[in-house]
């Protein structure tokens, strides 16, 4: 029995007690070690089953890490700084894993000082452009009024729809043509669904979904004369916004409507998605810009950005969504910051006004078209505040003869923009605007079929919900903000009753911590009660008065019998109402003994005719 | 002049060399190129606990023979899929669990219920005891020869109630109103073990497995006592609130203990401070009938008089996992099996059923990668254990209406009784000391 009991006390001892003093006691710092660690198993055989130590991590972590001193479990917080400490050794080794990546940006580089990159022209470009890279310069010459394009997540595949209803969507590098319809009637836009194998046109009265080979598989009469199309492709959802004014949401998985929501602000035709929160923004006639979530009702944001009708609204991929540019009729371009919307970043008004459309690339480049131009303007400068209204420094330019110039679209994972007009669509290239290397499990321009099924049905598997749907992304999986709600409410003996959890409180208290309780008429008691003795009794007095008056009143018992603690609508109404004759009253007798409150002068005295006064 | 490079694949790197080989994967881990991750994750995350739900079919098979309750089970201790259970009705049955076959029937073995069974340390034999006044020692090599007539029969004075073995010598420990030890070759006790002022009947016995000469017994008189051989006295004594029906000791820490208790709680014991024990594992509606550790030490099983077996991590108190069936009537005797993997129960209905320990394992071949896939899984439900969505669904279990309802009452008294105290303790002078932790209210003394 002692013998038992020794053995287990030299071998791991198991309380905390046993612990420290072993620590305490400790002779070599490797014995010191290994009697810290509380689990003996683990320690026989931990030094069979371990990395090398040349593989294990060795890098001491960053300082600037989250700290949870604030939490009070302890074993949450060891989980919360364990999970941080993998995070920052993960990001680490994603920084080492940048050296594997097989492609580099293009780019335009001076060599001098006087050189200009929005010298150089396309003939420039194609001279020095690889092969395969100078493919990306084509003209398309099509009829049908202004083109609009869409290419697919991959960037293997265009889109395109013309205004009389001209639609195709092709393989633009090898050419092969899926699906070429002639719909005889307005397209106004036209989108792919998860990869190319569906697309949605929105064409004069419905929206239509056709599958690659331009069979139509669903007419969505839910969503009327729709102008724009957005896809959600991590929530598979279809959103649509038309003349009506309404914004809304289908499922494309399920086939179910989500959500429709009003934006009473008329006809819109300018939308856009931020791909990193999936959150719709939308321009106004009004020039409002709204951002929609299908989870808010009412928009998230809501920005009067230019005086007059929005033409086009892009978001910045490059820098996870923050940047957002409008552009107004009036011809201006404005670029805000979506985290502080107090004022534009950067504004200023584009040559030649008309509408301005524009787009930005996965590199950040913005590229704007009016009247007859595409204009590229590249990062630092288009996002550092500049008061004066001038264009920032131009990157590359392009002359377009037809107009207008309809849809912009830079293709994913290419140096290549996509411009739609009255003659058909053009393609020229634009070094630096294409990001580089893909990622085989998100989008991959070179995979077969077997790999897009795969990819298909792991996306579905991995769909979230439209619930999730918020400004902040990163909301998922944060710890939950501090509540406000706090219990202390009552107290004893002076002191605040803390540590009484809110399930457990009675229910008048309930109902206080949580906002809920209707205190109108405890104030209305508590009004008469003064500071000393005499007061007191008067107001007791004046109390018992009143209440012997009131008694007789229908609406008074009525108010009576109802609980205070028990929220009634119908309650809280008889009792605003009364307050409001108590106030009219109140009023008229102030009026009538000759002092009428002094008004506090408002902007709109000026209009009001000045009595003579005697 | 102006430097121009213009971005292109190259399609020989993306593209199969040869027709048939596979498509070159291309990473790139910036994060901007990953939209959504969490949220993305987190939905793997919610698929992964509803799968381990949905395959969640831990029945495996039933083991019929016996005519009355299973008293109780023992599995042989060099063998995977060797079973004994002993029943009311006096008969013993040796289970080939691959087979779902016995391998030996011993039908009247006692007369009246066996109530003590345990394999000899080589496997060979089978020591039983029962209500008859006897131990008998069969063979337990399956010939139906050597099973009609016991190998030796040692009569006793009083009724048994648990037999153990000795790890390595040929000694046995018995429990009636006394612990015994016996010699395999002597025909009476070798020693009586009892505490000096005991006049209670022992209900189990057994040996520690580490230090083999040390053995701890409980009985009727709420008590957990120690004894060891070699002095031949019982060194340490703890008398509890309520009795416990049986008592288990962990495989891989010598010094552990775990009790079942009458009260419906379990309490494992580090046997150096049995002053308190060091976890207490609430989840049982009724009395905990039998436990049984895990051979890797980090699990156990319980059954109880509730009809459900509930399966507990070590030092983990709360939300076992529970297995419960129709048919399965009051839980007398649990055992894990030696790989693990399975939990056997035996209960009044007279069958011994076989559970999957992990309720969603798959039984059968499991390719490498559905084995990365389950494991995948298996990470990301422990890293999403905080998300409220999958730790509901990771946690629900359907209960039996009866446990159901009789854990909503239990909930409610304890409640009441909860709140009963902290008003007393706000209103009396009761209130001016520490409230006693619940460790601490269980032992009521602590004799040596």
């Amino acid at each position: 029995m002692d013998l038992l009991i020794a053995k287990a006390d030299a071998i791991q001892p198991l309380s905390k007690k046993r612990k420290s003093s072993h620590s305490t006691s400790g002779r070599s710092a490797g014995k010191a070690r290994a009697a810290s660690n509380s689990d003996f198993t683990l320690n026989t055989v931990v030094k069979h089953t371990s990395i090398p130590k040349s593989l294990q991590d060795s890098a001491p972590l960053p300082e600037n890490g989250p700290s949870y001193k604030h939490i009070a479990n302890k074993k949450l917080r060891t989980q919360l700084n364990r999970q941080s400490a993998q995070t920052a050794r993960s990001q680490a080794l994603v920084e080492d894993a940048e050296m594997l990546l097989l492609d580099e940006a293009g780019g335009l580089q001076v060599e001098n000082d006087m050189d200009r990159t929005w010298r150089v022209g396309q003939t420039d470009i194609l001279q020095s452009a690889g092969q395969e890279a100078a493919k990306g310069r084509r003209e398309y010459k099509l009829d049908g009024g202004p083109y609009r394009s869409r290419y697919s997540r991959n960037g293997r595949h265009l889109a395109i729809a013309g205004r009389t209803g001209h639609v195709s969507t092709f393989d633009w590098q090898t050419g092969t043509v899926h699906a070429e319809l002639q719909l005889q009637e307005t397209c106004r836009d036209i989108t792919f669904l998860q990869d190319h194998s569906f697309f949605a046109v929105a064409q004069k009265k419905y929206a239509f979904i056709y599958d690659r080979d331009g069979v139509e598989v669903h007419c969505l009469k839910g969503h009327i004369e729709p102008t724009r199309l957005e896809f959600l492709p991590y929530h598979w959802l279809l959103a649509t916004v038309g003349n009506p004014g309404y914004l809304k949401y289908q499922d494309t998985s399920t086939g179910q409507l989500l959500v429709e929501h009003r934006t009473k602000m008329g006809a819109c035709s300018t939308m856009t998605q931020n791909l990193h929160n999936a959150v719709i923004h939308l321009g106004h006639q009004n020039g409002c810009v709204t951002l929609w979530t299908p989870n808010l009702p009412h928009p998230a944001v809501q920005l009067l950005a230019h005086v007059g009708p929005v033409v086009s609204v892009a978001v910045d991929p490059s820098e996870g969504g923050r940047y957002m540019a409008t552009s107004g009729r009036d011809g201006t371009v404005k670029v805000w910051d979506c985290r502080n919307w107090k004022g534009a970043v950067r504004d200023w008004t584009v040559r030649g006004g008309g509408d301005p459309e524009l787009e930005w690339s996965a590199r950040g480049y913005l590229a704007v078209a009016s009247s007859g131009t595409v204009n590229i303007y590249n990062t630092p400068s288009i996002h550092t505040p500049f008061h004066v209204k001038t264009a920032p420094p131009l990157y590359m330019t392009h002359p377009i003869p037809h107009r207008p110039l309809t849809s912009v679209r830079f293709a994913p994972f290419q140096d290549i923009l996509t411009v739609g007009h009255s003659n058909g669509l053009s393609s020229v290239i634009v070094p630096g605007s294409g990001e580089p290397n893909f990622d085989s499990r998100e989008a991959d321009p070179f995979e077969n079929t077997k790999a897009r099924r795969e990819r298909e049905v792991k996306a579905l598997l991995d769909k979230i919900q439209p619930d999730l749907i918020t400004l902040d992304p990163d909301m998922v999986g944060n710890l939950a903000p501090v509540s406000k709600l706090t219990t202390e409410v009552t107290t004893v003996n002076g002191k605040p009753r803390t540590d009484i959890p809110f399930a457990r409180l009675p229910r008048i208290d309930r109902l206080r911590v949580s906002g809920k309780m209707d205190d109108t008429e405890e104030n209305n008691e508590e009004e008469g009660e003064g500071g000393d003795e005499e007061s007191k009794k008067h107001a007791k007095e004046e109390r018992e008065k009143r209440k012997m008056r009131g008694k007789g009143k229908s609406m008074k018992r009525y108010l009576r019998k109802q609980r205070k603690n028990v929220i009634d609508p119908a309650a809280i109404a008889i009792r605003a109402k009364l307050e409001r004759q108590k106030e009219e009253k109140r009023k008229a007798a102030a009026a009538s003994a000759g002092n009428a409150e002094e008004k506090k002068p408002s902007a709109l005295d000026r209009f009001t005719r000045t009595k003579q006064k005697h | 002049m102006v430097k121009i490079s213009v971005l292109q694949h190259d399609p020989s790197m993306h593209l199969p060399m040869r027709p048939g080989d596979p498509t070159p994967m291309s990473r790139n881990l910036n994060p901007l190129m990953h939209p959504f991750a969490r949220a993305r994750e987190r939905t793997r995350a919610l698929n992964a606990a509803k799968m381990d739900r949905m395959f969640a079919k831990p029945f495996v098979a039933s083991l019929e023979g016996h005519v009355d309750a299973v008293e109780v089970l023992c599995r042989k201790p060099d063998s995977l899929t060797t079973v004994a259970s002993g029943s009311w009705d006096g008969g013993i049955i040796l289970h080939d669990l691959v087979t779902r076959k016995p391998i030996a029937k011993l039908p009247q073995a006692h007369k009246g219920k066996v109530s003590g069974l345990c394999f000899s340390p080589d496997g060979e034999r089978v020591l039983s005891c029962g209500v008859d006044r006897n131990v008998k020692l069969w063979s337990a090599s399956g010939d139906s020869s050597s099973t009609e007539t016991p190998l030796n029969v040692f009569p006793g004075k009083a009724v048994f109630n648990s037999v153990d073995h000795h790890r390595t010598d040929p000694l046995f420990a018995t429990a009636s109103n006394t612990v015994q030890i016996w010699d395999e070759t002597k025909s009476a006790p070798i020693s009586n073990l009892t505490f000096p002022t005991s006049t209670e009947t022992i209900t189990s016995v057994r040996f520690n497995m580490s230090e083999s000469s040390v053995l701890a017994s409980i009985g009727s008189d709420r008590t957990f006592t120690l004894y060891d051989i070699r002095t031949g006295k019982a060194e340490r004594r703890v008398v509890m609130q309520m009795q416990s029906n049986s008592l288990a000791w962990s495989p891989t820490f010598p010094t552990t203990i775990l009790l079942a208790s009458e009260d419906h709680n379990l309490y494992t014991f580090d046997i150096r401070h049995l002053d308190a024990p060091t976890q207490i594992y609430k989840a049982h509606v009724a009395a905990v009938m039998s436990c049984d550790w895990s051979p890797t030490g980090l699990e156990f099983v319980s059954g109880g008089w509730d009809r459900t077996v509930r399966i507990w991590q070590e030092g983990k108190g709360r939300q076992p996992e529970v297995y419960h069936t129709k048919r399965m009537q009051r839980v007398t005797s649990t055992v894990f099996s030696a790989d693990a993997r399975f939990v056997l129960s035996g209960s009044d209905d007279g069958n011994v059923r076989i559970w999957k320990a992990k309720a969603s394992d798959k039984l059968g071949v499991v390719t490498a990668r559905e084995r990365a896939a389950m494991e995948y899984r298996e990470s990301l439900k422990d890293r999403w254990r905080v998300d409220s969505e999958v730790d509901r669904v990771a946690r629900t279990r359907h209960l039996p209406k009866a446990v159901h309802q009789t854990n909503k009452l239990k909930n409610t008294m304890l409640e009441a009784r909860r709140v009963k105290e902290e008003r007393r303790r706000k209103h009396t002078r009761a209130g001016e000391n520490k409230p006693k932790p619940e460790r601490k209210k269980l032992v009521i003394a602590e004799q040596t």
